[in-house]
């Protein structure tokens, strides 16, 4: 009964969206307020009624009930309790239904914290949030309906995908899916002030707080996908420029393009139009990539064409959001005024050319995500494009950007000093040269590209520093005072220092690790001994062992430095039951940034047994720098900016030390 | 500058930007991209040593050969034609005789041996079994109910 | 019906959720323009800010104090677009109309298309308390407790068979072949056995089945079945003769009216003897078939049957979700032949068909099948 319960609130759920689809839409038109309050009630209602059929999925997967066939089918008496839960959205049904439910919480959390916003516009973002509810409510419940039964139920499941029984996949899509579907409140803002046809720097500030929201939690997606992939697979890749992951790429990079332009947009009211786009085009991105993923068209455009029910049903939402907001733009954009004017070098020139080279890598990435899947439509010829295609093409590109950011916030608005933004930065410039040359000898060599790769990063980081200080007015002040004035920077000039500073790092990272990073593919037998990254590794042997559901072969290994055993490590092969489905389980050690990373191969007819082993140099940077752009994120959203407008506002008098915004 | 002179500066700034992408994209379209082909399609096709290519069908029962080391051999085969390859490196788990594997590389001089960097077997993330079994299918050739491929 | 209770309640609190905005007859438009006002003031203070630090100059922020007023007053010139908030009862009532008739009608009809009102939960533990007659839970049972115990030859012994009926054949010759090793070889492991591994190879008595119907025979010499599949593999293996003496040796012993004799006879005719026994024990009507089918029930027994049964259905439930599973739609048509409903099998090939169509290579496999049993199928007969 407490299953067909979560099935009938989902089918409420949606009849609710349909109603909130409607009527406050009219009401806003007409300024009736009675109907237009429906929006926010209706939202918050949507997200209880919603929460309460994910709650009950989720029991039936924690108790069990293999009568239901999405149980059944993801699930096994021996699971633990923690991927029984995470297995609720490791499958196509549960994660779809997560994706609602996030929808609706976003829209539930415009309803309660949009006070400051004017009511139309208000009740009209609703609106746009609740057609997108109905449209995927409607797609769960006809193609893909997690509440289907069996009878007899059977008596056992079939088991969660081993690789999936992860702590990094458990956690790994719900933020995926908050960065995803927090775009959808952007796309919601810009559809409403399309359909208002009115649109000005404050729509900017208020879409901020979503935008950041959305990109803050997209940024730790990606970047625990990417470990995940790196320590579960047990390849020792970190990012494979496979379509899955560039189905989530691509909304994070138009999103960080979203996030410069709305800040032009609020500052100067220029690049209206633009952000508008930008907005729909990061949504529609998020909505493809949820195509690309769960329609099979990324396994084979065959495998579309056999099963198309649920593949042409996300085709067809797709079409007519991206279509029916596009068409709405190219309707409404000619009437919306342009804004202000500003010379190339100025901060709104290098966000501009920030948003470009964002814009024109987020295109490269689809065609080379799309070109495969069209060429076979069109000619039945298949063709990988893989690592080589996009490393070459994303990551030229990708340089000047890079080259260009610490130089934007020292910019001015309008008319910037090109000039004496080098003269502040060449400091920083020659000690990234110096640190990344001493890196370089540290490695003992590597391609001398290696060098500007890694002065580059370092230059992000130093030059998130230069900008602060400036502001604080280092050198120019007294040091007690530039700490004062430090400190009473408003926080978005810190989230601004934090996720620049963030990317450096990540470029450090990715580039130390494929210039110095060493791989070694030896037979050992036990007593052998390898070595890797100065690490010397000794093996001493098998040894069988039994988790939960599944059994494994554990390689014990000792890790020496100049004859001193300094730590050891186990590498293990496992076998799962339900499915007798073998895994790679890495052995992962850590040394300051840098990694030692074992894992086993095949057993030779001699006894002895194929160990792989990789030193990756620094490579805890990539998903460091990662942790400091979301710090950054999270520092901005706590702006107290943010919230003006809101009627509970502190008013705070503004001190002589506050210092400019970016 | 004047005004339209700055707009003008940023207009051809970024066509030249974009211009430049997009020359950079069609050449490595030329050079990065690795066409997917079966054996029995290599006759015809004529790959050049050197060419990246993947290369898909299953591997043939009884051809798995360890040499030195780490380094292996194995025949893949889609029943018409069957390419010898070797590979240095650790097997993906799911590797089988009898399965279906899709390996990555070049051919090295003299278009006998295909020496792969990257072998895919079942399940991995990156692998795309319906390849295999699209082409395996188009060449006639019956898969045995056991491969579950999906 | 408690069920139809809180689905009523959650029907009408959400209702009056909706309604009660409609109800309250709206509050007042709040000040459109206030909320942007707010912001072009907050960014006048910023600008105030810098210029105080000297971070832009006095110029600069003239200049940008110019241009946030000039926003500021576009907003208020704006004003409130003089159109008062206006309310129409008639909008409203129909809007109440709309929530009431609206969320009952769409929730409720939709869920009785494709809800399963009437299915109780079944968690797992609940069911492993009870299990009654839930047949996969008793298998379920055995099967945690041989993994945990995988040397009780008893509980292999009891699923082999199983295992055999619902056409899971990999397992029904993994749990023979463990009852054999740890309970020892019986003349109905060894041709269960047999049986699994030649229904495996499509009917052919292989290598193996062969040497498992021999060590039946030799330790119970009085055993039909193997004795009837040893004469096909001769057959099988184009050894007329010695099938033909085989088979009518076997219908010589049979007793009269066993339920195997016709298929025997027959294969006595196809290898040139003539069938003896058949002319020997004519068919007394009414009576001896309820025996012979006692007989053979005693194989499994009624439990076992229903057992079957169960596992069966949940085969064709499971096809009935994914039907794109060759092996399982000819398993199934199998599986109802064997416990003879027949008229199952028949839809069974109808639906394999759909999913299969007989133009295809697996469609053809089915219709052969079909024919095969003698079943009559629309396919079937194209």
């Amino acid at each position: 009964m407490i299953i067909e319960l979560g099935h009938f609130s989902l089918v409420l759920a949606l009849a609710v969206a349909v109603v909130l689809s409607v009527i406050p839409l009219y009401g806003s038109r007409r300024r009736d307020t009675a109907l237009m309050d429906l929006a926010p009630a209706g939202s918050v209602l949507l997200f209880l009624l919603v929460a309460a059929s994910f709650a009950v999925l989720t029991y039936a997967h924690v108790v069990s009930d293999f009568s239901v066939l999405n149980v059944w089918q993801n699930s096994h008496s021996l699971v633990p309790l923690i991927y029984r839960l995470s297995g609720v959205w490791g499958n196509h049904e549960g994660s779809m239904l997560l994706w609602l439910l996030i929808l609706v919480f976003f829209s539930a959390l415009v309803a309660i914290f949009g006070r400051n916003l004017p009511d139309t516009l208000k009740v009209n973002v609703l609106v746009v949030q609740a057609w997108i509810t109905t449209a995927f409510a409607l797609f769960i419940l006809l193609t893909s309906n997690p509440f289907a039964r069996l009878s007899p139920a059977p008596g056992e499941g079939k088991d969660l995908n081993p690789v999936l029984q992860d702590l990094g996949l458990a956690i790994h899509p719900p933020l995926l899916y908050l960065g995803y579907v927090g775009f959808s409140v952007c796309f919601s803002f810009a559809v409403a002030a399309l359909l208002e046809g009115r649109i000005d720097a404050a729509w900017a500030r208020w879409v901020r707080p979503w935008t950041l929201a959305a990109w803050t939690c997209l940024t730790a997606g990606i970047a625990m996908g990417s470990y995940w992939a790196y320590y579960e697979l047990g390849w020792g890749g970190w990012w494979f420029w496979d379509p899955v992951e560039n189905a989530s790429f691509m909304p994070w990079l138009a999103g960080t393009a979203l996030l410069h332009s709305a800040l032009v947009m609020e500052k100067r009211e220029a690049l209206k139009i633009w952000t508008l786009l930008l907005a729909i085009l990061t949504f529609s991105l998020s909505l493809l990539g949820t195509f690309l993923v769960r329609s099979g068209v990324l396994t084979s455009v065959h495998a579309f064409a056999t099963d198309p029910s649920r593949g042409v049903f996300i085709l067809a939402i797709l079409m007519i959001f991206i279509g029916g907001s596009l068409s709405l733009f190219a309707f409404r954009a000619p009437s919306l005024n342009a804004g202000g004017l500003f010379a190339p070098i100025s901060r709104e020139g290098a966000l501009v050319l920030n948003n470009l080279i964002l814009t024109v890598c987020t295109a490269t990435v689809l065609i080379g995500t799309l070109y495969p899947l069209l060429l076979e439509t069109l000619t039945g010829e298949k063709i990988s494009v893989g690592a080589p295609f996009f490393n070459l093409t994303f990551g030229l590109l990708m340089i000047p950007l890079l080259v260009a950011v610490p130089f934007g916030p020292l910019l001015a608005w309008k008319r910037g000093d090109l000039l004496g933004a080098l003269q502040r930065l060449y400091v920083a410039a020659g000690l990234s040269l110096v640190v990344a040359l001493a890196l370089y000898y540290r490695e003992n060599g590597g391609p001398v590209l290696a060098i500007l790769g890694m002065a580059m990063g370092l230059f992000l980081v130093f030059g998130a520093f230069v900008d602060l200080g400036g502001r604080a007015g280092a050198g120019k002040v007294s040091a007690s005072v530039a700490w004062r004035r430090l400190k009473g920077l408003p926080r978005s000039a810190f989230g601004t220092a934090l996720a620049h500073m963030g990317l450096g790092i990540t470029v450090l990272g990715v580039v130390a690790v494929t210039t110095f990073q060493s791989e070694h593919v030896v037979e050992m037998k036990p007593g052998m001994t390898t070595e890797a990254g100065g690490y010397v590794l000794t093996f001493d042997g098998m040894r069988e062992a039994k988790g939960p559901n599944f059994t494994e072969e554990r390689g014990h290994f000792t890790v020496s430095r100049g004859g001193a055993a300094v730590a050891d490590v186990w590498s293990s092969k496992r076998v799962y039951v339900a499915q007798r489905m073998p895994t790679t389980e890495a052995g992962i050690l850590t040394f300051g940034l840098s990694q030692l990373y074992v894992s086993l191969g095949d057993h030779m007819d001699d006894g002895g047994i194929v160990v792989r082993v990789w030193w990756k140099p620094y490579i805890l940077c990539i998903w460091g720098g990662a942790l400091f752009m979301m710090a950054g994120g999270i520092v901005s959203l706590s702006d107290r900016r943010l919230r003006v407008g809101a009627p509970s506002r502190r008013s705070r008098p503004a001190t002589p030390a506050m210092e400019p915004a970016e | 500058m004047t005004r339209k002179q700055k707009r003008l500066a940023i207009i051809g700034g970024g066509m030249g930007f974009i211009v430049a992408a997009v020359l950079l994209v069609m050449f490595a379209f030329g050079q990065a991209v690795a066409y997917f082909y079966v054996p029995g399609d290599l006759g015809k096709a004529n790959v050049q040593p050197g060419t990246r290519i993947r290369l898909g069908g299953l591997v043939e029962t009884g051809s798995l050969k360890r040499g030195e080391g780490s380094t292996v051999t194995f025949t893949v085969t889609d029943t018409i034609a069957t390419v010898p390859v070797r590979y240095t490196g650790i097997l993906p788990d799911l590797f089988r005789e009898g399965q279906g594997v899709v390996a990555e590389g070049t051919f090295a001089a003299g278009n006998t041996v295909f020496v792969a960097d990257t072998v895919l077997a079942k399940h991995d993330e990156t692998y795309m079994p319906k390849d295999v079994a699209d082409r395996l299918k188009a060449q006639g050739v019956e898969l045995s109910g056991k491969e579950t491929i999906k | 019906m408690l069920f139809w209770i809180l689905v009523a309640v959650l029907t009408a609190v959400s209702a009056v959720v909706l309604l009660h905005p409609l109800l309250r007859g709206g509050t007042v438009l709040s000040a459109q323009r206030a909320g942007e006002a707010a912001v072009y003031r907050d960014q006048l203070q910023e600008v105030e800010r810098d210029r105080a630090s000297g971070l832009i100059s006095a110029d600069e922020a003239e200049y940008a104090r110019a241009e946030i007023g000039r926003r500021l007053l576009a907003v208020s010139a704006r004003g409130e677009d003089a159109a008062k908030p206006e309310g129409r009862p008639w909008r409203r009532r129909i809007a109440e109309v709309l929530v009431v008739a609206l969320v009952p009608a769409i929730g409720l009809s939709l869920y009785l298309k494709i809800g399963s009102p009437d299915m109780p939960d079944q968690p797992l533990a609940a069911r492993l308390a009870e299990p009654g007659n839930d047949m996969a839970i008793l298998i379920a049972k055995v099967e945690a407790h041989l993994a945990g115990n995988p040397n009780d030859g008893k509980g292999w012994d009891l699923l082999a068979p199983i295992y055999f009926r619902t056409m899971r054949l990999d397992d029904a010759e993994a749990a023979y072949r463990n009852a054999i090793r740890l309970l020892g070889p019986s003349p109905e492991r060894l041709s269960g056995l047999a049986e699994t591994l030649l229904t495996d190879a499509d009917g052919i008595v292989t290598e193996d089945a062969r040497l498992a119907f021999e060590k039946a025979v030799a330790l119970d010499g009085n055993n039909p079945r193997a004795k009837f599949y040893l004469a096909l593999a001769m057959e099988q293996a184009g050894d007329r003769a010695r099938a033909k003496v085989a088979f009518e040796e076997l219908a010589a012993a049979s007793p009269a009216g066993a339920p195997w004799l016709p298929l025997v006879n027959e294969h006595i005719a196809r290898n040139g003897g003539t069938p003896v026994a058949a002319a020997e024990a004519p068919k007394a009507p009414g009576n001896p078939s309820a025996e012979d089918v006692a007989a053979a029930e005693a194989m499994s027994g009624g439990d076992r049957q229903q057992m079957i049964e169960g596992m069966v259905e949940s085969l064709d439930a499971r096809l009935k979700d994914d039907p794109n599973n060759f092996e399982g739609w000819t398993r199934l048509i199998r599986s109802y032949v064997v416990l003879d409903r027949r008229e199952q099998a028949e839809e069974a090939l109808r639906r394999g068909l759909a999913a299969f169509p007989a133009s295809g290579k697996e469609g053809q496999q089915l219709v052969a099948l079909g024919r095969e049993l003698g079943l009559s199928g629309e396919g079937a007969q194209e």
